[in-house]
């Protein structure tokens, strides 16, 4: 009896769809990266007064140069001399506008209370750099 | 007289795919090595823990610091966590002179928990003044 012997396929690793994968892998890391951008709000503070100097020379200004902008504990705002009360967004940019119209140089100084939350001081400063205010001082009591 | 020779046999148009997993594993391999992981940290300030503002711009990376200040006013610099217990404490100061003596330019971006109280804030400020690091970003998310 004839016995017949098989004969040996070669041996293969399909890899045709090996680039299908890589390229998964690449969707897949290109989705899910998160770049970690710094995006905020820009100023730049005033020098500290020079040391041995006696304190900074002081420049009593005007409402009609300054305009005070003082946050309080409870997010309250007063402008100037006015009694502190809860000021909206729009209703604070009709302000800022305003002061700005009246003088376009105008200087404002927002005081934040040391227990505020910072989210105040960083709501009352973009409304300002929205209405294209310049001069902004940030102080505390 | 020649034997006019009809139009060549059209062979079939084919584009070799044959190295495109190569290039894909290098364009991976590329993406794998060049990027660079944030470690979990115990101090972290959330992106959702940001302050919300319209106004905000791009900073460029290069001429940055970060200080962190975390609600309980914990601040960590140089990932070395750290409270401003007295005016006599100078060692957000003395940091900055170093990062000011290497990069005149640079830019410190305060990451804040939107909740923070601002005495916190007003203190590192202070010491910023002192170190003459002037120019300051607050980080926030754009508002909806």
């Amino acid at each position: 009896m004839k016995v017949g012997r098989k004969r040996k396929g070669k041996a293969e690793i399909p890899t045709a769809s090996m680039s299908d994968i890589a390229f998964l892998l690449i969707v897949f890391f290109m989705a899910t990266t998160k770049f970690d951008v710094k995006e905020g709000i820009k100023i730049v503070l005033p020098a500290a007064a020079p040391e041995g100097s006696q304190k900074a020379e002081t420049i009593q200004l005007g409402e009609d140069k300054m305009t005070r902008l003082q946050i309080e504990a409870d997010g309250t705002i007063a402008v100037n001399k006015e009694a502190p009360r809860e000021i909206e967004n729009h209703e604070l940019d009709n302000i800022i506008m305003k002061k700005l119209q009246d003088n376009n140089d105008m200087i404002f100084k927002v005081i934040t209370d040391r227990d505020a939350e910072y989210s105040q001081m960083i709501r009352v400063v973009d409304r300002l750099k929205s209405q294209r205010a310049e001069k902004i001082s940030l102080s505390t009591n | 007289m020649a034997k006019i020779q009809k139009g060549k046999q059209n062979r079939e148009a084919f584009i070799p795919t044959s190295s495109m997993s190569d290039i894909a594993f290098l364009l991976l391999l590329f993406f794998m090595v060049s990027t660079v992981f944030v470690q979990e940290k115990k101090f972290w300030v959330e992106r959702d823990r940001w302050p919300r503002a319209d106004t905000i711009e791009r900073i460029p990376r290069n001429n940055t610091t970060t200080i962190y200040v975390m609600k309980d006013e914990t601040i960590l610099i140089d990932d070395v966590p750290t409270k401003i217990e007295s005016e006599e404490d100078v060692m957000i100061t003395n940091a900055l002179i170093a990062k000011k003596d290497e990069n005149p330019e640079i830019v410190v971006c305060f990451r804040t928990d939107r909740e923070t109280k601002y005495g916190a804030m007003s203190d590192v400020m202070r010491q910023l003044q002192d170190a003459e690091t002037l120019v300051v970003a607050f980080e926030a998310q754009k508002q909806h």
